[in-house]
């Protein structure tokens, strides 16, 4: 099959994978054993009837579960996510205004976690089996063995509460008047509309949350980038190339670690759904208004519409990087066999 | 799982990494684990805390509910070694009565997924054709929700309470037990020896329960012992984030979480915290030893 073949199944597959997210997201929070009527109304108005009755239709409670949700998926369709019922806010307008924020986090917590890793995967690799390689083992073990929402607290006290280096934990301090929301990402609208000190104190609020968030990554791209590195070693053409007399640097470097990248831009997909997860508990620790924080409230508020929104915005997005990713992966080593 | 379906994208599907014979891991297990020093150190601290788990009444010096009025927020002394929560409560003795939850949590959390990715997985391998593809493609689609916000939604709706953690956890982490139990029984059902079962006229139910079946137990059982101390954090994290027992209940995770309130006095956090990291840690060591037995591509050359 041709690159471009493939690239077209891949996105025509794509089409009923999301339809089955949709569904499954619907199944989810409607199928469960909760009421939200208890949760939503207060007491009073859960025992007057009226109330309820009211409250019911104008969620389509009391529709059949296929009607609703085919009447959710031609919502959808035309862009309306519902209405939250916690925020009273169009559920599409809540997510437009948590995503950036996760999404910050989560690519600065990955680039962190590569930046790192990377090299201490080639280090590992190189010096297999001598204390080089057991302490970037061990230090990797370490990354995906601690609880993120403990490291986070760790580093709140440690660097906010005891040296104060770090701010008080939120995206923004609470004296500076935020920038106008234009992309909803914090750094680009501050620098947008001139912001430099809303951008410097972003940054300064970032770095906290992102290096807790990739201390789980990172353990997973070193221990991949070392496999990585081993299996290309093991190559002919490596042997060829030390014969040659290449320079140990440059087989390391040139010859090795530019092949043993292209499995990692696999990984990267992959710890996405991952990075999310954490980002739920990194953002309840730290405050930062993300789309982790929303589905948490959400959550805890049985607020459906939210529940679903969020629900399909992040399977959508793993799916799609996902995507994106395989499409990079067989661009970047002709030798995959596509099919 | 999540951690290693990640660590190793590259595996082929059709599970060719676990087509070992039995009788090298049975060679190498004892040389793998009592070799490295560090793998012998995680089975002690993995040994210790289940001795913990077993006589933490015996072994803790006061009960894991006494509260004091006068004795709140002690840091660390000679009569609480780990000090005191705010109501009073000695925090070496919860951690220790923690650790009765988080451990026979996390097995039991991971016995259902396997159970449950094994009749999935098993039933696509078995079935194949559009039922396979199907039910493979369901897996898919849970895969493509993040486990703790899957969970998150599951313990919300259904209750917080331990029984729900468990479930929510069970349900996030089953389609990665199906997608490696499928992989195995594809890669057998062409073996020489289930070919020979066909020859002689077994039946093709009798054929895989009897033949292919049983050779998904081992990794699969392996595999799954790994995922106990990642099942373990989840369950951590689910309970700090309010979604596990009753605060009463020691738990290390809402232990950290009441230590949120209180980050002047350090240790109420700080502990329950080392007790996670060093029981996931010891998992994972022995686990990570374990998965160089299971995919050779890992293991020397």
């Amino acid at each position: 099959m041709t690159l471009h073949r493939y690239i077209i199944r891949r996105v025509l597959l794509l089409i009923p994978m999301l339809i089955g997210i949709t569904l499954l997201s619907f199944i989810l929070s409607h199928s469960i054993p909760a009421d939200p009527i208890a949760t939503n109304l207060g007491d009073r108005a859960a025992a007057d009837p009226t109330i309820v009755a009211a409250f019911k239709h104008r969620w389509g409670l009391d529709q059949p579960l296929y009607k609703q949700y085919l009447v959710y998926l031609w919502n959808l369709i035309h862009g309306d996510m519902g209405t939250s019922i916690s925020t009273r806010q169009p559920v599409l307008l809540d997510l437009r205004q948590h995503l950036p924020a996760t999404i910050e986090i989560a690519v600065a917590a990955l680039c962190l976690s590569l930046l790192a890793g990377i090299p201490l995967g080639m280090l590992a690799a190189v010096n297999r089996e001598r204390p080089i390689d057991q302490a970037a083992r061990l230090t990797s073990l370490i990354g995906v063995s601690t609880p993120s929402f403990w490291l986070g607290l760790i580093a709140i006290v440690v660097f906010y509460d005891r040296l104060g280096w770090a701010p008080a934990p939120a995206r923004l301090s609470a004296d500076l008047t935020p920038p106008p929301f234009l992309t909803g990402f914090l750094p680009v609208d501050a620098i947008a509309s001139g912001r430099w000190d809303a951008a410097l104190d972003w940054l300064r609020h970032l770095i906290l949350p992102a290096v807790v968030l990739s201390a789980y990554s990172l353990g997973i791209v070193t221990r991949m980038m070392r496999g990585s590195m081993l299996e290309v070693l093991g190559e002919e053409y490596i042997r060829t190339a030390r014969a040659k007399g290449v320079t140990r640097w440059a087989v390391t470097v040139r010859h090795t670690a530019r092949n043993a990248l292209i499995p990692i831009i696999t990984m990267v997909g992959l710890s996405f759904g991952g990075l999310l997860s954490g980002a739920v508990v990194t953002e309840t620790v730290f405050t930062w208004p993300g789309l982790g924080l929303y589905a948490f409230s959400s959550a805890t508020s049985l607020d459906f519409p939210a529940i679903m929104g969020t629900g399909i915005i992040v399977a959508s997005v793993y799916v799609i990087v996902n995507l994106v990713v395989d499409v990079a992966y067989a661009f970047s080593d002709p030798r995959i066999r596509v099919g | 799982m999540a951690a290693l379906s990640a660590a190793e994208p590259t595996t082929p599907p059709d599970g060719t990494a676990v087509r070992r014979p039995t009788k090298r891991r049975r060679r190498l297990l004892p040389r793998q684990l009592t070799g490295s020093p560090l793998a012998l150190l995680a089975l002690g601290v993995v040994a210790a805390w289940i001795v913990v788990a077993f006589f933490a009444p015996a072994l803790a010096p006061y009960g894991p509910l006494a509260q004091s009025i006068t004795g709140r927020l002690e840091p660390p002394n000679s009569a609480h070694w780990l000090g005191t929560d705010p109501l009073g409560r000695d925090i070496f003795s919860r951690i220790l009565y923690g650790a009765r939850l988080s451990i026979p949590v996390g097995m039991i959390a991971v016995a259902l997924a396997v159970v449950l990715g094994t009749i999935v997985g098993g039933s696509a391998g078995f079935l194949g054709g559009t039922a396979d593809e199907a039910i493979m493609r369901a897996t898919d689609l849970m895969l493509a929700f993040p486990t703790v916000i899957l969970a998150l939604v599951i313990t919300a709706a259904l209750g917080s309470g331990i029984r729900n953690a468990v479930i929510a956890i069970m349900i996030a982490w089953w389609p990665s037990y199906a997608r490696l139990v499928r992989g195995i029984v594809l890669s057998l059902r062409d073996r020489e020896y289930v070919m020979a079962a066909q020859a002689l006229g077994g039946s093709r139910l009798r054929i895989f329960l009897r033949h292919v079946l049983p050779g998904t137990i081992s990794p699969v059982i392996i595999l799954g012992t790994l995922d106990v101390g990642h099942a373990i954090l989840t369950f951590a994290s689910l309970s700090f984030l309010g979604l596990g027992p009753p605060p009463q209940i020691p738990e290390w995770g809402s232990m950290i979480a009441s230590g949120r309130n209180y980050l002047d006095q350090w240790w109420i956090g700080t502990f329950p915290g080392l007790a996670i990291l060093t029981l996931v840690l010891a998992f994972n060591i022995l686990g990570d030893g374990l998965r160089d037995l299971l995919d050779p591509r890992y293991s020397s050359r």
